[in-house]
């Protein structure tokens, strides 16, 4: 099938599909070049505890007990 | 005057560009009679010292004998941590104690963090050039 005769049957499409259809284009190209994309159904682990100010003041007070010791 | 000691940043990821490099800084820690030699990321986005689970075996931990319970904020929160303390000696630089969020993770690096690698030692990056020093800061928490 060419892209000729696409065309009429992507127009119409409810715009919904038509958003859908670009992102399976996208996701299929960069798949084809080897370009990693995030995927909506994937779970990406952030590592770094950001304002993890509990943890801050629990090691705070473990640092100030252990260097009070004689 | 302390004068800081310079190092590279790590090689970039296979395959990856140069945007992959990261500032990993060699650490001795000391417990007890163990010493191992590891290295560190420097994390200036993470509040605290985070220890993998694996590292802190390795350095002669037993997690039933620590009994301070942290708790850590996103990926690391699902995983129970206890705090630890350990001596972490940084070239030929003074030891310093360093508290640890202890995770049970096993896939992370080392992280050293705001409390309290960042309280113990000034770092500067010079992140055009891939690499970072760092030196002392002679304070305490």
């Amino acid at each position: 099938m060419s892209l000729t005769e696409l065309v009429p049957a992507i127009r119409m499409l409810p715009r919904a599909d038509k958003l859908r259809l670009m992102q399976f284009l996208v996701i299929d190209l960069a798949q084809e070049e080897g370009i990693p994309l995030l995927s909506a159904d994937a779970e990406y682990p952030i590592w770094t505890p950001l304002n993890a100010f509990d943890a801050a003041d629990t090691l705070l007070q473990m640092l100030q007990t252990h260097q009070a010791k004689p | 005057m302390t004068t800081p000691v310079r190092f590279a940043y790590d090689d970039a990821v296979a395959g990856r560009t140069d945007g992959s490099r990261l500032a990993y800084l060699p650490i001795t820690l000391r417990h007890a009679t163990q010493v191992l030699a590891v290295v560190g990321l420097l994390d200036t986005g993470s509040t605290v010292n985070v220890l993998p689970y694996s590292l802190g075996l390795q350095i002669g931990l037993v997690w039933e004998h620590q009994t301070t319970p942290v708790q850590l904020t996103g990926s690391l929160a699902r995983l129970p941590a206890r705090g630890v303390i350990v001596s972490g000696q940084v070239a030929s630089f003074p030891p310093v104690d360093l508290a640890f969020a202890w995770t049970q993770a096993t896939d992370v690096p080392m992280i050293l963090g705001q409390v309290n690698f960042f309280m113990e030692f000034d770092v500067c990056f010079f992140r055009s050039q891939a690499a970072f020093e760092v030196k002392p800061t002679g304070e305490g928490p």
